[in-house]
């Protein structure tokens, strides 16, 4: 069966289900969805999204298995039930440096492993060590680039010394790539930087009383060194690209890069700290993330990649895993070790890796499930009063979902054309064809309420003639004339999917009927589709949509911050963007940093290099005595937080609220 | 008779190969691969997943490195589901489908031969307009409207049925799905064994039989299902083959872990050395059965010999 037939066929079934759904509208009989029997005591069954590629936090990508790592393993922090800000959990508090370049955590003395292990700092050491080892190959690593030497680590880079001196060379030596892309002369070969001068400056800023200095400190707050490939093979690739750099190596000893080089250290068994690349106050956000979550060391190097096996896997979470049968059920249980054990009410967790949202509709509306995750709703069963019961969740998401515009091929390479274009999409009128998502003008959603965020612009139909026109494509009366437009030079890309043809034909639509530019759709099955956007390979727009790393706009401002593919997917690059974003970083006051990122992100949008659409809503269910389980942007629960509540006078009447950040009891 | 099945079997071996061969080039020339996502990762985290993988060795290394594995039956592990093997994989899986398949392959092989010799029989009676308007019913409606229909009435109205996952075997969990599975080939199965049994019916060999004063019974047992059921046996044959591998919609909507999952996944997932292994797999089992059609023909018509 090929691809496309079976994407259709899947459509397909979606689609009859959907028609047979539409018969059988929701249970009027209650207010809420189907049957809501509770559950015999504290067991919640959940689904949790596609079949987990894997239970080894450091190895996963995605939320499925964020949604089990949660329960399987505790970090530094957890995320808040509502906001999933970080909040103290194997760290009971941390401090940060003004500058956001070193955080100090302090770790809880009885936190455990679920084998009765006490969890250390060096544990947290290990782990990130290992999930930067390049024989591990892991793809979130980069998520810990911002921790100094981090990347230099993971891609095998080495340090350069001097064999007669024994010094290292300085990242500052290095021949320095101006913000407008050309080279300037090298800042350290007329005078190499007073080492022990810089060294005191780094030593005498804040919040250096946290933790005792050590030799390791010193070493990780001297000046950055300069990093070169370890391999031979690449080194002279590199070099050979770089007259300027090869110069300054030569003669020079190459010491590869290696994980105790790594800004992390166990300053004592419950102190942890962190030292970064670069300012970036978002990195607290960041550690939530499975991949900073504690492992066990031992039984990660006994048992290799079958250590998250049942029979081997050791947890560090609230829950411990008790059986994983593959695209059946993963089943946790209570950790009893857990260090706040007493806390946790939910006994037992089943999660159902699912991928059909008929099925997965069906199995709640029979309460068999007691909640499902995002998106499960199908948009029919919105329209057709899913979304007004009271068992609904309803909230905007921590996504973006855009077409980025292919900047480097006409007509696409004219702003004014590519802005025209945008403002040709009337996006209220596409949320309301959506049913649950909200309009959006600019890239970053609309979910961070600090942020002042920039107008972007809005429907402008006549506007958008006029700069068509302005762009070369008016008649002899000076109007935007559609025949003049090159429209088979623009696409409108997407993968196969049914939901992104429904969007991709409402743009059309538009187009049509506000410029009277007809442009052709054009799918392309997913792993087709991600090559073609990354190497610029399409012409016109090609869907695209991101997931926040984390709640701070930068995990979507700093998307063009990388000149070439990457996530960027536009061909758009701008120096002074650059600047701007990593000057706000350095802002230690949290409004006139979010401030500054608003001004970027306003400068970045005077170039539209993408056509921004909507924030797309959560939409997800949960039976009323589930407690606890809040629509939050990520849908990512704390599971320590969740409980069954079998009084029904406290059962939940609604969306919880969720302008406060406490929590009901 | 022997010499032939050894013959077949042993040309069954090079044939698969060349499945394999060629799914393998097709994986290759596919574009995309297994690590990429919406993000695009960086170029030193590619480097060091194709490293990992051996994706950076010549291609004929890795064509010979695949295909050693897969003499010694050893497909490695799964490039999606990292800490399972291949040969796990299809171990856990294909009991599920076989389960859902061959319970499906009887109940239609049972209730269509039933039906299509009943129609025959009685041809041109209401009983046999009923019957083949049954089963044109049955083929023109697909399993992917006849599930949900089915879970409609008898999970989210009636309350009767679980609506979608495993339950073991046997479970209730199972009647749906396999009525669903099953409810194409019996109407193929019915129309089938219709046609061969009005062919044979008529016959010089069944008169002769009747003529012997043999019952009426007799007749049907012995003389005419033989000849009226070979048609259905080289229908079945492969079906059974495809039943047993999985079969991607009714796993899908009744949320079965069967193999059907796996390879759909597989393939959209860009994940080499499952695909191959459940290529194999497949191919396998329809060489095989074939096999076991043709030998099956020599059994049930004496007219055929190897």
């Amino acid at each position: 069966m090929t691809e496309t037939m079976t994407a259709r066929l899947l459509a397909f079934v979606i689609a009859a289900a959907l028609l047979a759904a539409g018969c059988a509208p929701p249970d009027h009989r209650g207010q809420f969805f189907g049957q809501i029997e509770p559950p015999q005591g504290q067991v919640l069954r959940y689904i949790s999204g596609s079949e987990p590629e894997t239970l080894d936090p450091q190895m996963s990508t995605g939320q499925p298995e964020a949604r089990l790592a949660i329960a399987l393993y505790e970090g530094l922090v957890e995320y808040h039930p509502k906001t999933m800000e970080a909040i103290p959990a194997v760290a009971e508090r941390w401090t940060i440096d003004e500058d956001a370049q070193e955080f100090v955590f302090f770790l809880r003395r009885n936190a455990k492993f679920s084998n009765g292990d006490p969890i250390t700092a060096r544990d947290f050491v290990y782990g990130f060590r290992r999930g930067l080892r390049p024989a591990l190959a892991s793809r979130v690593a980069y998520l810990a680039y911002d921790i100094k030497y981090a990347e230099a680590f993971n891609n095998g880079s080495a340090f350069v010394r001097d064999p007669g001196t024994g010094r290292f060379l300085l990242a500052s030596e290095a021949p320095q790539t101006s913000p407008d892309g050309s080279q300037t002369v090298a800042a350290g070969v007329a005078a190499p930087p007073d080492e022990e001068a810089l060294f005191k400056t780094e030593l005498g800023r804040g919040g250096e009383d946290a933790a005792p200095d050590t030799p390791f400190h010193k070493f990780i707050h001297a000046p950055e060194r300069l990093v070169v490939p370890a391999d031979a093979k690449d080194r002279e690739k590199a070099l050979k690209a770089d007259a300027k750099l090869a110069a300054l190596v030569a003669g020079k000893e190459f010491v590869p890069v290696t994980e105790e080089h790594i800004g992390v250290e166990a300053v004592d068994d419950h102190t942890l700290r962190v030292t970064l690349r670069q300012p970036a106050p978002f990195f607290l956000g960041l550690l939530p993330h499975q991949f900073f979550r504690a492992i066990h060391e031992k039984t990660v190097e006994r048992f290799g990649v079958n250590w998250t096996k049942p029979s081997n896997i050791v947890s560090s979470g609230t829950h411990m895993l008790f059986e994983h049968k593959p695209y059946n059920q993963v089943v946790v249980v209570k950790n009893p070790q857990y260090w706040d054990a007493a806390a946790v009410r939910l006994e037992r967790i089943v999660f159902y890796p699912l991928e059909d949202n008929t099925t997965m509709m069906n199995l709640y509306k029979a309460g068999d499930v007691d909640a499902t995750y995002n998106h499960t709703v199908p948009a029919s069963w919105l329209k057709s009063g899913v979304r007004h019961v009271k068992d609904y969740m309803d909230a905007p998401e921590n996504v973006s979902e855009f077409y980025a515009i292919n900047t480097t091929k006409p007509p696409m390479n004219d702003v004014r054309v590519r802005k025209a274009f945008n403002m040709a999409v009337d996006k209220a009128a596409l949320a309301d064809y959506r049913v649950v998502v909200k309009p959006n003008y600019t890239l970053v959603p609309t979910i961070f309420h600090k942020y002042p965020r920039p107008k972007g612009d809005q429907f402008d139909p006549e506007r958008a003639k006029q700069l068509l026109a302005e762009a070369g494509y008016g008649g002899a009366d000076g109007k935007f004339d559609p025949k003049k437009f090159p429209s088979s030079e623009v696409e409108l890309n997407y993968n196969t999917n049914e939901s992104n043809r429904q969007i991709a034909e409402f743009i059309q639509a538009q187009w049509k009927q506000n410029l009277g530019v007809t442009i052709a759709l054009r799918n392309t099955e997913w792993k087709t589709f991600l090559p073609m956007r990354s190497r610029l390979e399409y012409k016109g727009f090609a869907r695209s949509g991101w997931v926040g790393d984390y709640m701070d706009p930068y995990t979507y401002l700093s998307l063009y911050i990388v000149k070439e593919g990457g996530a960027n997917g536009t061909g758009w690059w701008d120096a002074k963007y650059v600047k701007m974003l990593e000057d706000a970083n350095r802002e230690t006051d949290e409004l006139k940093r979010l401030t500054m990122l608003a001004k970027a992100e306003e400068y970045m949008l005077e170039f539209q290099p993408m056509l921004t659409l909507v924030v797309p809503a959560t939409s997800w269910m949960k039976k009323p005595y589930v407690k606890g389980m809040y629509p939050n942007p990520g849908t990512l629960h704390a599971w320590k937080f969740v409980y069954i509540e079998h009084d029904r006078a406290k059962w939940d009447q609604g969306t919880p609220d969720m302008t406060t950040d406490t929590l009901a009891d | 008779m022997f010499r032939f099945i050894v013959r077949r079997l042993l040309v069954t071996v090079p044939m698969v190969l060349v499945v394999i061969s060629l799914t393998w080039a097709l994986i290759r020339l596919a574009p995309g691969n297994f690590y990429e996502g919406e993000r695009k990762l960086p170029a030193s985290i590619e480097k060091n997943i194709r490293a990992k993988y051996g994706l950076d060795q010549p291609v004929y290394v890795q064509y010979g490195h695949v295909m050693g594995n897969i003499l010694r039956l050893d497909f490695g592990n799964s490039l999606r589901y990292e800490n399972e093997t291949v040969n796990e994989i299809l171990r856990r899986t294909v009991p599920v489908s076989a389960a859902i398949g061959v319970s499906a392959y009887l109940l239609a092989l049972l209730v269509g031969v039933t039906m299509g010799t009943v129609a025959a029989l009685k041809q041109n009676s209401k009983l046999d307009y009923a019957a083949m308007g049954l089963s044109m019913l049955g083929i023109s409606v697909p399993n992917f409207v006849l599930g949900p229909i089915l879970v409609l009435v008898f999970s989210l109205s009636l309350y009767w049925l679980p609506p979608a996952r495993w339950g073991g075997f046997p479970s209730w969990n199972l009647l749906l799905p396999v009525l669903t599975l099953s409810a194409v080939y019996m109407a193929y199965i019915a129309r089938l064994t219709r046609a061969g049994m009005l062919e044979v019916l008529r016959s010089d060999y069944i008169r002769t039989a009747r003529a012997k004063g043999l019952t009426e019974r007799q007749v049907v047992m012995r003389h005419a299902l033989r000849g009226g059921l070979l048609p259905v046996v080289s229908f079945t044959g492969p079906a059974l083959a495809i039943l047993i591998t999985g079969t991607v919609v009714v796993e899908r909507i009744f949320a079965m872990p069967g193999l059907g999952n796996y390879f759909i996944n597989a393939n959209l997932n860009r994940d080499e050395p499952l695909i191959l292994g459940i290529v194999a797999f497949a191919s396998i089992l329809v060489l095989v059965f074939n096999l076991l059609v043709d030998i099956a023909y020599g059994i049930i018509d004496p007219r055929i010999r190897y």
